[in-house]
């Protein structure tokens, strides 16, 4: 798994509305979210050897027509620029008529960075957020 | 003194860049048929690896899209638009936008709700972004081709001008 994809799946998992990855086995009443990887979006080959490689995945909103849609929309939106920038996108909003859902997809795209330690060029670490744990 | 240069070519070379701008819309249209023509054939393969299962109804969970819905999408394929000749570009797309209605069971389907319900998911529906694979793998391959088209045109104009 990318890491960015996992620390993505760890901050919706802290919002209020149910997240789950690939799908559910039943489905929640109200609004709920899917986050899954879609496939191997590209890769950089240098001398017979994957040197980096980034995958496309989606997440995707259900929910019913009395929700409060923008606050959710939002939610998803910043932590999708916190932790990817700008590499996602708006892909679709669409509703069922047969459920009575409207479904909102976006596309991200994210790679696996290797964390290393964080060069700390001047500061007396005074302001750690806890973000980043070293060692 | 008075002195009077003689330079060689230069109306040749004029009518060159003149020739070149008339031409560059019908160039861009080209590389364009040929781009979209490729792209096209890359989302129906795409098409080919959608995973079925009998079909039933999904009352808990998700379901995959029975052969039937499968054998639509594979018959129906990706169309290319009519292109758009702006005044300084050319457009198109690709897709199953007027890909018309078929019979699922004895219900008559519009074929783009169906490819959208497979493509995107539902909530009832696993989603398989056939479209959205392919398209994003195609990507490189098709802008090269579409480059290279363009080049080879251009260079087609400049040997026609000045060495005929």
């Amino acid at each position: 798994m990318p890491s960015e994809y996992t620390a993505l799946v760890a901050a919706l998992k802290l919002c209020s509305t149910p997240i789950a990855e690939y799908g559910w086995k039943a489905r929640p009443e109200g609004a709920y979210r899917t986050i899954q990887l879609d496939f191997e979006a590209g890769s950089l080959d240098a001398d017979g050897w994957k040197a980096d490689r980034a995958w496309e995945g989606s997440i995707d909103q259900y929910y019913p027509k009395l929700t409060d849609r923008d606050d959710l929309n939002e939610e998803v939106e910043e932590i999708l620029t916190e932790i990817l920038g700008n590499s996602w996108s708006l892909n679709s909003t669409q509703y069922e008529s047969g459920t009575g859902l409207f479904h909102v997809e976006w596309v991200f795209q994210c790679v696996d960075t290797p964390e290393e330690p964080a060069p700390e060029p001047e500061g007396e670490g005074g302001d750690d957020d806890g973000v980043q744990d070293d060692g | 003194m008075a002195y009077r240069m003689t330079v060689d070519g230069l109306t040749e070379f004029s009518g060159l860049l003149d020739k070149l701008g008339n031409s560059a819309q019908s160039v861009a249209s080209q590389a364009l048929y040929e781009g979209a023509g490729m792209m096209a054939e890359a989302i129906n393969k795409g098409a080919e690896a959608i995973k079925t299962e009998p079909f039933h109804y999904a009352r808990e969970g998700t379901r995959l899209p029975s052969p039937e819905e499968k054998a639509i999408v594979e018959a129906a394929s990706a169309g290319i638009a009519k292109f758009d000749k702006g005044a300084d570009s050319v457009d198109t797309s690709i897709g199953f936008r007027n890909a018309g209605y078929a019979m699922l069971g004895n219900k008559e389907k519009p074929i783009p709700q169906i490819v959208n319900a497979i493509n995107s998911g539902t909530s009832f529906m696993q989603k398989q972004p056939f479209v959205r694979s392919a398209s994003t793998k195609a990507k490189t391959k098709v802008l090269t081709a579409m480059k290279e088209k363009i080049e080879s045109s251009f260079d087609a104009i400049t040997k026609e001008t000045t060495g005929g």
